[in-house]
This record gives structure tokens, C-alpha cells and sequence, in this order.
């Protein structure tokens, strides 16, 4: 099982890459606002539980582009907003850091 | 011939990057869905020759696709395997219950994606 032209993957995955990043970036927009909620002692169960879900997908995501450490980054957030937002592992600006390390990968892996 | 696929998700980015590797790397046919729904219906028209599902979606969840996949006399004995995000031990244990093919973990390498798909079902 081979492929003919070795360049059209990452073409293609380029291509994807530029599609898609909107909607990946709206995914970490979700976890800076949770956090921001968080720090701000007003996140509710809901905001928790979509910023878990926005986690989910974009652990799924970043290592199909390349990106292993946005994975690691994202699947901590998931197990925090999994955790509910009183849990202790919460409290400590944490949440905050990681949608702020997500930020970054996404800006460095560009357009 | 190449190999017929089916991929359901509700998350157009990995449908999409999914599709285009299977197509890119391996020169397979790919159908898409996006829900759990609509994976049936099109799994019963298209009969594909495996069917690569996503387990978190809303509405119909991936065991519950299976489980109705595997009701119907036209699709019960098409190859499944998970596509998932959960890695843990415990989910794995209860997706192998379930008597699915294989779990394959997302994220995916899109180059050895369709490697991954063919070892898990025999395929050369």
C-alpha cells in the first residue's frame, strides 16, 4: 500500500489545515472563555461541560495535523472540565495556562 | 478493486482529513456521514467493505450505531471498528465487549491510517 505522489499528503493536509482552523480556533476561543469564567468564579456546569467537549475534539485533532503537543495540552483540559468545576485541580490558573499554550501552537503551526 | 469505506463522524474536520487519507494514501473509495443516523442509512445503501466510527457523537453515539448497524440483516456482518479519542483501559475493555473489530485512537496519522485499518482487518 503506497502512495504515488509522497507531496500530495501534506498538500492535502494543508490545504485542510487552512479550511479547518477556523473552527479549531472557536474550540480554544471556548476553553479561554471557560477559563476566564473560572477566574472570574462564575463558570457554570454548562460552560464546564462544553469546554470539555471543545477539549475532546481538539485532543482528537491536533496530532492528525502534526500538532502531538496540542493533543497532551487539550486532553489535560478535557480531564479538568471533566473533573467539574469545583474541583481543586481547577483553582490553580491552570486552565488559564493551557487554552493560552493552545493559542500558541495554533499560531505557530500558521495558516 | 479498491476497498469501499464508510466513515462516520460528526466532526467534519477528522471526516475530512480521514477521507482524504484513505483516498490519498491507500486509493480506496470513501463515503462519509456525519451522524449515527445517517451512517445507517448509508451503510445499508453503499454496503462498504468496513465502517470506521466515531464512539462520542450526539444523538445516536457510536455503541448505539453499532448495535443497530449489527440489527440489520444487510449491515450486521460488515467489519466496525471504533475510531476514538478515549484511550482509557476501561473503554477500550468495553468497546471490545461490544464485539467490534478494532479501536483505532484519534489522533491519527494520516499517512499510516489506512495501514492501520487493513491490519486490523486482515487485508494485504
Amino acid at each position: 500500500m503506497g502512495m504515488s505522489n509522497p507531496s500530495a499528503l501534506a498538500e492535502a493536509m494543508n490545504r485542510l489545515w487552512a479550511q479547518f482552523l477556523p473552527q479549531i480556533q472557536e474550540r480554544v476561543v471556548t476553553l479561554e472563555s471557560a477559563a476566564a469564567a473560572l477566574d472570574a468564579g462564575s463558570l457554570t456546569p454548562a460552560q464546564c461541560e462544553e469546554a470539555a467537549s471543545a477539549a475532546h475534539k481538539l485532543a482528537g485533532v491536533l496530532g492528525t495535523f502534526g500538532l502531538d503537543q496540542g493533543t497532551e495540552l487539550a486532553r489535560e483540559a478535557e480531564f479538568l472540565y471533566s473533573s467539574g468545576s469545583t474541583s481543586p485541580s481547577m483553582l490553580n490558573g491552570r486552565p488559564s495556562e493551557l487554552a493560552a499554550q493552545l493559542r500558541t501552537i495554533l499560531a505557530k503551526r500558521g495558516k | 478493486m479498491p476497498h469501499r469505506i464508510l466513515i462516520i463522524d460528526d466532526e467534519d474536520d477528522i471526516r475530512e482529513v480521514a477521507a482524504m487519507s484513505l483516498e490519498t494514501v491507500a486509493g480506496w473509495e470513501v463515503m462519509v456521514a456525519n451522524s449515527g443516523a445517517q451512517g445507517l442509512t448509508r451503510a445499508a445503501t453503499y454496503k462498504p467493505d468496513a465502517i470506521l466510527l466515531d464512539v462520542m457523537m450526539p444523538g445516536m453515539d457510536g455503541p448505539t450505531t453499532f448495535r443497530e448497524l449489527r440489527k440489520n440483516p444487510v449491515t450486521a456482518k460488515i467489519p466496525v471498528l471504533f475510531l476514538t479519542a478515549k484511550v482509557q483501559a476501561t473503554d477500550r475493555r468495553r468497546f471490545a465487549d461490544l464485539g467490534i473489530h478494532a479501536v483505532l485512537v484519534k489522533p491519527f496519522d494520516p499517512l499510516t491510517l489506512a495501514t492501520q485499518i487493513a491490519s486490523a482487518l486482515g487485508w494485504k
